[in-house]
């Protein structure tokens, strides 16, 4: 093995870990917000997906420029799915954890069947990006211009999430109500909006990262699942419901999966993230940054 | 006449017989196969161009069309007095316990007289378990692992070829190559971790050994992974003078695309068909992969020797708005060959259908494939499925191997400019 093999595995592992960071960022967000998983995040991957090929295909706009406008779609289908279902399953008196699981579950369900639907099971992907066959060669190391563009989309995104939190009132208001929802009421300050808003933010966040993905990945009903499971480790791993957390778990990952792959067969790369967590939960159960 | 309680139960019980002989009458008018597909799931897409394909079968079985196949003339099965034949779909979504629950239930509830798919090989494992359990016939249509047929089953039929004989028309063509001057010397080996992959690698590295074929790499990789670019990297290292991918659709989309985004150029590529041959893949990548040669038992330039083809075509294109390729090429002619054993028989008993499909003995011409006949073995297996080599040129499929079936010659290594034609 060289040191051109090995520099180019770190790199391209970094790459992919700041992508799996943004993809799991919103699904942290919302947890840590009001204790929720959503099963669905996945699918709400592929939503995004699809919006970036629907603007690629019916506008002609590149996905670097119709990220934020995937991102506000999400946004909006975010707080409605707060809205219509999960206000509502939040409502539950007994077993409400489960209620939330069952309802983001079938949501799940539902939206894979609807994809399938309308846009068949037929693998798409987007021919003319601006990114497209783009690679940008140093000394040997190949960094693709679309997983390069990704990564600083999602650096991007934390910087603008760090600021959101601390220096605006409506971070502030997310903070409070994820310490205390009980307390925030008696302040003033509207539980359901916050919640409303927290679904949309954490929503949008997964419509920049499939915008970003939309780019360099095959899109079909199913995509999300992969990608949904690196999802929910990397937040367990990161801690449920710190924001960073998800941006250093994000990276470990991919970072461990490459080093997996370039020690052992290829095939077992997943085991090394998993041997992680597990190690992880050994030593803080709560996971690495999560404050619980 | 006094009615006894034990003469109004014999009575119910005739009268009760007597209704449910009709209800079998009607049903019988109806020939139900049973066919298991992946309809959703990561590979629903190969399952629903089956789908498509399948159903053309059953147009040219179910009305009378001018063509040169088996039961295309006829309306309906003439062994059964023109019944037609109706097909029973199940989604097994790729899962091999879900591919043997959904064919128990086709068998006992909705009384199919054979069973037909079941494109992952894995699923077709479990599949033809079942159907060997209940005595009911089961064709392999289009899943092409060698252990398929090797299990010792009576019910099991397989009329396309395995993937030792395509494996083995790979290494016929690098021999006639190196022959010509051309210098293979080694191979890396691409496959994804299930028993199409695993098998697949196994015969290759069989026939490399025996041949004097170096494997330069031997790469296994999870199906389905949402990365392939540690895989890749170890490609490019390995840098082999033939890079020889088992994958299906998904992989093979992301395989190429991680190859181009490392700047990794292989000198030739030579696909175990699966993703290699469905049009989403060309769709996808299509612009990246000029001059890839898959193994394959049928390609449209068949037409100039086969004339059914091109009536085939047509009708499957106005289904399914594609042209017909490798995998479901191979579903049509399986029903075909199937509903050919079942009229022949006569009868929906499994054994009787069993004894007619052995006995299937059909002429190459009768066909829309390059095979010489269908005669199965002992096993099940037709070993006249001779299979091609195709080369992706300009965006269409040409057959240059072997010589006998070829329409053009091949380009090597694949990076080197077309020929003019």
């Amino acid at each position: 093995m060289t040191a051109e093999t090995i520099v180019q595995s770190l790199l391209s592992g970094l790459l992919t870990g700041l992508i799996y960071a943004l993809i799991a960022v919103g699904l942290s967000l919302i947890f840590g917000l009001m204790d929720v998983v959503n099963f669905a995040h996945g699918e709400f991957l592929m939503a995004a997906m699809y919006a970036t090929l629907g603007f690629t295909l019916v506008l002609a706009i590149d996905p670097i420029i119709s990220a934020p406008l995937v991102a506000a779609l999400l946004f909006v289908f975010g707080a409605l799915v707060y809205v219509g279902i999960i206000r509502f399953a939040m409502r539950a008196r007994t077993n409400v954890g489960m209620v939330q699981i069952f309802s983001t579950f079938g949501l799940a369900i539902l939206m894979r069947g609807l994809a399938q639907f309308f846009f068949t099971p037929d693998y798409r992907s987007i021919q003319h990006a601006w990114t497209t066959g783009r690679t940008f060669s140093v000394g040997g190391v190949y960094l693709p211009a679309p997983q390069l563009v990704g990564a600083l989309v999602s650096a991007a995104a934390f910087v603008g999430l760090f600021l959101l939190m601390r220096r605006t009132d409506f971070g502030k208001a997310l903070e409070a109500t994820r310490e205390d929802a009980e307390a925030v009421a008696l302040v003033g300050i509207n539980r359901n909006r916050v919640f409303m808003l927290g679904w949309g933010l954490g929503s949008a966040l997964i419509g920049l990262a499939g915008a970003a993905m939309a780019m360099f990945f095959y899109i079909y009903p199913d995509v999300g699942a992969s990608f949904a499971l690196i999802a929910y480790v990397t937040v367990a791993l990161g801690g449920f419901g710190s924001v960073f957390g998800a941006l250093a778990a994000g990276v470990i990952v991919g970072l461990v999966e490459a080093i997996t792959a370039m020690l052992v067969p290829p095939s077992l790369k997943s085991v090394g993230i998993y041997a992680v967590y597990l190690a992880v939960v050994f030593f803080r159960p709560r996971g690495l940054f999560g404050s619980m | 006449m006094k009615i006894s309680r034990r003469d109004v139960f014999i009575g119910g019980a005739a009268s009760l017989a007597a209704v449910s002989a009709c209800a079998r009458a009607q049903r019988s008018q109806d020939i139900a196969i049973g066919a298991l597909y992946p309809l959703s799931g990561a590979s629903g897409a190969s399952g629903v161009d089956a789908r498509h394909a399948l159903e053309t079968a059953v147009d040219v079985i179910n009305t009378s069309i001018d063509v040169d196949l088996p039961l295309a003339k006829s309306a309906g099965l003439a062994g059964f007095g023109g019944a037609k034949v109706t097909m029973v779909y199940a989604d097994h979504q790729g899962d091999p316990q879900k591919g043997r629950a959904e064919a128990e239930r086709l068998i006992t509830q909705r009384n199919v007289a054979a069973l037909i798919g079941v494109y992952f090989s894995s699923v077709a494992a479990t599949v033809s378990q079942t159907a060997e359990r209940y005595a009911i016939p089961f064709l392999a249509a289009d899943s092409s692992s060698p252990s398929l047929h090797r299990r010792g089953l009576k019910f099991f039929f397989r009329p396309a070829a395995h993937d030792e004989m395509f494996s083995k028309v790979m290494f016929d063509f690098f021999d006639a190559l190196n022959t010509k001057g051309a210098k293979i010397e080694t191979l890396s080996l691409f496959h994804e971790d299930t028993i199409f992959g695993t098998d697949s690698a196994n015969t290759q590295i069989k026939l490399a050994d025996e041949r004097g074929y170096k494997i330069a790499t031997d790469i296994r990789y999870r199906a389905n992974s949402p990365s392939l670019t540690a895989e890749v990297q170890q490609l490019k290292a390995a840098d082999a003078d033939v890079l020889m991918p088992s994958s299906y659709t998904t992989d093979s989309i992301l395989l190429v695309k991680t190859m181009a985004e490392l700047g990794y150029k292989p000198k030739a590529i030579i696909a175990q068909d699966a993703g290699f041959s469905e049009s989403s893949f060309y769709d996808a990548v299509g612009d990246k992969v000029e001059g890839v040669i898959s193994r394959a038992s049928f390609s449209r330039d068949l037409a100039a020797k086969r004339p059914s083809v091109g009536k085939v075509n047509e009708l499957f294109k106005a289904r399914s708005g594609k042209d017909l390729n490798d995998a479901t090429s191979r579903e049509f002619m399986g029903l075909l060959i199937l509903a050919d054993g079942i009229d022949r028989a006569k009868s929906t008993d499994g054994e009787k259908i069993r004894e007619a499909l052995a006995a299937t003995d059909v002429p190459g011409e009768r066909t829309i494939m390059p095979w010489k006949q269908v005669k199965f073995d002992e096993a099940g297996q037709n070993n006249d499925a001779d299979p091609v080599l195709v080369q992706y040129v300009r965006g269409r499929f040409v057959t240059i191997f072997p010589a006998e079936a070829a329409t053009a010659e091949p380009i090597w290594p694949m990076n080197s400019s077309a020929p003019r034609t």
